[in-house]
């Protein structure tokens, strides 16, 4: 299920909707959704004179006025195209918690339009809650649709059926903080590309700034965070998590070795980590954004919240590719749309969802509006539109940044590889949070027994769960 | 935890059992009969429909849910799968060797320290209105409040703990960051959190003990413990057992301290409990199946052990 | 002082000893730090949530901590009271906590009654199995339950995100029964027996017999039930998924996760406050309903 990229995409994505809850009980189990689909006029974009009423949930949550205002603009303004189309909005922070995600798709009581995370759809689908949309999906309802990246694409397609529309993803990355490198005397501009080099940088801020509480490195322990990370730099390195038969653990070899021997030696040898590491979502962001680190691994949207909720600045945040960059782990969100929905009410949810996440120059895209509400402009994600869409909206996005773009040049002009989060993600995350707790809280752990324990234990998870 | 009174004399019941049960006038035709418990039903209808939807009936769904999966919206039986899946998990056994030790933890803290409170306090002839409502004070506080207070508080950093330990001189600790403490620490939150519904039960218990035990036991020449062993305890057994009890089923499934301090797994998976693994595989990993099976693990125990208990506390009767 | 030592009932220790001067030292000594250790223990950290709230987001992580915000800022608590709407979670709460009052004292004091004094066919079995539930804890049965609750058996009527959902399982609270059964018990039969005589029926005999003498009982289980509420979390959590219908605890836990820490700690002091201040107003009838109902049950 959802990665831990759980509460990311929160600052990012934006949307809405009170739900019908508890409209569809019974019902909505039965299979259905072959009768529903097959309209002939499925493919043709929603009749504005048609009358409907959808749901939508990730409206931002009133603790985000600005993001929560342009999302009432945007209905007002999609309802100048569509009169006839009620968009119920419900709000959420952050917009999918797995767990209550799960009750809900238990209880089929999630909006028409609902929010998921890319990695959700095995889990929407075994609940039997995801609406088959390729027949509505095409270049008349989603205009854009050539643009999208296919690989985006692909992660929301099962047995060649498209499930969902991207509203936003990202991949893994090294976020830094540019003045705390600055004042250890590194070159802000040139953030390490290697674990050595992660580790020297670490081990050169300990040296100078120490003495101010400040850290060279922080990483994650338990809470999946640990796990969820560990998988993230063993892709930086070009080890795998499982093989490709999603069923073998693949990930004890060297290379994830040398990124273990690494943090281990930042933290005992170098004592350039904090002694306590990450316990949960929301630890290394806020040390971060307080300024008490000088590098994590982590996803861009994390860069936004750092600002805003811990008052870090924009100039001093910068952004690298993952340590390695061989592959990088990448996620993301998009809407699916309710099994139990009328063909109308996909497509309207279709039709708010292209108008609101995938039309350049609207919604999401509509940089200028971002840059007059104080939202930050040119960060690099979403970033799934390729060709002419891309080249557009890099184009309008840079002409109304806010941010400073060339913070994240090195991240951006990478174009590292991207590898999806593995099947059974939160139970390998638990599996591996004791491989990451016990090389950062244990100074004699063995790290090969660590892992050779985790893969066991990984092996005996994933046949146990065919 | 649960909050308890507990009735003192068990024998009074019994020994007024009355001869005839009011609301049955003096006929007694079979017709007035059926009357008569029509109407008792009538009135019990309203409990016993929501002890059959909400209590009954998912006691025997948690078993029948054991033996079945749902995949793609079906739902099929897979025999002992989910049995053998999760008790093949491998942290299967440590759950259970953190939930024993939280409640060996709570049994020593969760349950003493209110009762040790209690006496004292029990004593003190001054500012008893004061002190009671201060130890009861935290109960009033959502529950959330008051853990995440204490998450605050227990911050290695800037948190309030380690500053007063430094202040003091004292080593400082990692509490809720460590495998070894992240428990104890838990433990302690619920403590200071729920203690005072237990301290007014004990205090109740303990001024109904007729002062001329105290009395006696002063002419014989007992000491302080000599009294608390032989009169304290004794005359308070039937609450502290009661308590005991509740304490003990209240800790076996502890489930919103952990998942707000620890986040549920911990440092190194240290306070994953049973309840915090069955919530994992029905909301984490969307396995109901497996969840209800490890669930009927939990019930199994604690049935074993209410069975244990009932038995000793006939036996010492 | 010697009057209020005798004044109680006769304890652990003798009067006699605390009379003695090394008695009254040691009596002293140990008042004195039981009232700087309670204080301390049970007022400190609410003292740090209140003044938490005022400083800024520096200085509420600062190392060391400071004692005193040392720039207040007031501001923390109005940013927290109407971004987080903790007017409507509190409003929230109440009214889950009152309505399962409401159904707890309905039907649980018909049953205990029913069971108690009409005695039907059954009732001991009723009764057993009610109490059978209390051996197991509430989160055990949390997966099935919530799969009753979304598709009640025979009704087939979804609960989620309704008030019912937390109302209703509220009621089958052994405890109460318990609690309840025995103190009916007590009363005595004559006067069933002789409101039987004049005619009443059960339910005035509940009404105008029974019910004026269980006050001290049903203000245990009243506080019971609303407490027992105000704690919950794994339950509202499950089955209130709307944040507009969550209750605090669920509300102010999905929000600790995008507030500064400031603001959440200003938030978590205003959620403290309005049972604070009920249980300080009116601790002296809470304190002795509890303590009475306990031992008179």
């Amino acid at each position: 299920m959802s990665g831990i990229g759980y509460r990311r995409l929160v600052a990012v994505a934006l949307v809405a909707g009170i739900g019908l809850t508890g409209a569809a009980c019974s019902d909505s189990k039965k299979d259905d959704s072959g009768s529903k689909a097959a309209g002939s006029s499925a493919g043709t974009p929603l009749d504005p004179k048609t009358k409907v009423t959808i749901s939508v949930d990730c409206e931002p949550p009133t603790t985000k006025p600005a993001e929560r205002k342009q999302w009432t603009d945007d209905v007002a303004e999609f309802n100048k195209t569509y009169p006839n189309v009620t968009v119920k909005s419900k709000d959420a922070f952050p917009c999918e918690d797995p767990a209550k995600f799960t009750a809900m798709l238990q209880a089929g009581s999630e909006t028409d339009s609902y929010y998921t995370y890319m990695t959700d759809l095995q889990q929407v689908l075994d609940a039997g809650q995801a609406a088959d949309i390729s027949a509505y999906v095409n270049d008349r309802t989603v205009p854009n649709l050539k643009d999208i990246d296919p690989g985006v694409l692909g992660v929301l397609k099962d047995g060649g059926k498209l499930y969902g529309l991207p509203t936003s993803n990202y991949q893994m990355g090294l976020i830094y903080n540019r003045k705390i490198f600055q004042d250890a005397g590194l070159d802000p501009n040139k953030p390490p590309t290697t674990w050595d080099e992660v580790r020297q940088d670490a081990k050169t801020i300990q040296d100078k700034l120490g003495s101010k509480g400040i850290n060279g490195y922080m990483d994650n322990s338990a809470g999946n965070q640990g796990g969820w990370h560990l998988v993230s730099e063993m892709y930086g390195v070009g080890s795998k998590a499982v093989d490709d038969s999603g069923q073998k653990a693949a990930f004890n070899n060297d290379q994830t070795k040398s990124v273990l021997q690494s943090l281990h030696d930042m933290r005992w040898t170098d004592k350039s980590m904090p002694a306590t590491p990450g316990l949960q979502w929301g630890d290394v962001q806020k040390a971060m954004g307080t300024g008490k680190i000088g590098m994590y691994v982590g996803a861009p949207d994390d860069i936004p919240l750092v600002v805003q909720q811990y008052k870090a600045k924009f100039e001093d945040i910068g952004m690298a590719p993952i340590p390695g960059g061989k592959t990088a782990l990448f996620g993301g969100a998009d809407y699916m749309f309710k099994k139990s929905d009328t063909p109308d009410q996909i497509k309207a949810g279709i039709a708010w969802v292209n108008f609101k996440f995938l039309t350049l120059e609207k919604g999401q895209f509509n940089y200028p509006r971002n840059k007059t509400d104080g939202l930050p402009v040119g960060l690099p994600q979403p970033f799934f539109f390729t060709g002419a869409s891309k080249a557009k909206d890099t184009e309008t996005k840079t002409a109304n940044a806010t941010v400073p773009v060339e913070n994240f040049k090195t991240y951006v002009d990478a174009q590292v590889p991207v590898l999806p989060e593995p099947p059974n993600a939160q139970k390998i995350y638990t599996v591996l949070d004791t491989v990451m707790s016990g090389v950062l809280t244990n100074k004699n752990a063995d790290i090969s027994k660590l892992l050779s324990t985790a893969e066991t234990q990984v092996n005996s998870l994933l046949a146990a769960s065919q | 935890m649960a909050a308890t009174t507990v009735p003192e004399n068990t024998t009074q019941g019994h020994a007024r059992r009355p001869t005839r049960p009011a609301g049955r006038t003096a006929g007694t035709g079979t017709r007035r009969k059926v009357k008569n418990n029509l109407q008792a039903h009538g009135f019990l209808i309203g409990a016993v429909l929501c002890f059959l939807m909400f209590s009954w009936y998912p006691m025997v769904r948690e078993f029948i849910m054991s033996f079945q999966q749902k995949k793609r919206g079906v739902t099929s039986w897979v025999g002992f799968k989910n049995l053998d899946r999760v008790y093949h998990d491998p942290y299967f056994w440590t759950a259970w060797k953190n939930t024993a030790q939280f409640t060996l933890y709570a049994l020593v803290i969760g349950f003493a320290v209110p009762f040790v409170v209690a006496i004292v306090l029990n004593e003190l002839r001054h500012a008893q209105a004061y002190l009671r409502v201060l130890v009861y004070l935290p109960v009033m506080l959502p529950p959330v409040a008051g853990v995440l207070l204490f998450k605050y508080f227990y911050n290695p950093d800037y948190g309030l703990f380690n500053h007063v330990l430094k202040s003091l001189h004292l080593p400082t600790s990692q509490w809720l960051d460590s495998s070894h403490t992240a428990m104890i620490s838990v433990v302690i939150a619920a403590t200071w959190m729920n203690m005072g519904s237990a301290t007014l039960i004990y205090l109740a218990a303990l001024q109904n003990i007729p002062g001329e035990l105290y009395e006696a036991a002063d002419l014989d020449g007992a000491g302080l413990w000599s009294k608390i062993w032989h009169v304290t305890i004794p005359q308070t057994r039937l609450v502290l057992s009661m308590m005991l009890l509740l304490q003990i089923v209240a800790t076996m499934q502890e489930f919103t301290n952990v998942y707000l301090l620890t986040g549920g797994n911990g440092p190194q998976n240290s306070t994953m409990t049973v309840v915090y693994m069955v919530y994992q595989y029905a909301f984490s990993y969307n396995n109901f199946g497996s969840a209800a099976a490890l669930g009927l693990f939990l019930l199994l125990v604690l049935a074993a052990f209410s069975g244990v208990y009932a038995r000793l506390s006939r036996n010492s009767d | 002082m010697a009057a209020s030592f005798t004044s109680q009932n006769r304890t652990l220790i003798s009067p006699a000893a605390l009379s003695r001067p090394r008695g009254r030292l040691v009596y002293r000594i140990v008042l004195t730090v039981v009232i700087v250790v309670f204080t301390l223990v049970f007022l400190g950290p609410l003292y740090w949530m209140a003044t938490g709230g005022f400083k800024s987001a520096q200085e509420v992580v600062a190392n060391p901590p400071t004692f005193f915000p040392h720039h207040p800022k007031p501001g923390n608590y109005h940013t927290a009271w109407s971004q987080l709407q903790i007017a409507r979670l509190l409003f929230n709460t109440l009214y889950y906590a009152f309505g399962a009052l409401a159904f707890q004292l309905v039907f649980d004091v018909a049953a205990a009654y029913a069971i108690s004094k009409l005695r039907p066919v059954l009732g001991k079995l009723i009764l057993g199995a009610m109490l059978a539930t209390l051996m197991i804890p509430a989160t055990v049965l949390i997966v099935p339950q919530y799969m009753t609750v979304l598709d009640l058996p025979v009704l087939h009527v979804n609960l989620i995100g309704t008030p019912w959902a937390i109302w209703l399982p509220t009621v089958a609270n052994g405890f109460n029964i318990f609690l309840l059964k025995r103190f009916f018990d007590s009363i005595p039969e004559d006067l069933m027996h002789a409101a039987a005589i004049d005619g009443a029926s059960p339910l005035r005999t509940l009404w105008s017999i029974v019910l004026p003498m269980s006050r001290p009982i049903l203000g245990v289980v009243s506080i019971f039930a609303v407490v027992n509420v105000w704690k919950d979390f794994l339950w509202p959590m499950l089955v209130e998924p709307d944040p507009k219908k969550q209750p605090i605890n669920i509300g102010i836990r999905s929000l600790s996760q995008g507030v500064p820490e400031n603001v959440l700690i200003a938030a978590l002091a205003i959620s403290a406050l309005p049972t604070l201040l009920i249980f300080l107003l009116f601790q002296r009838n809470i304190m002795s309903g509890l303590t009475a109902g306990s031992l008179k049950g």
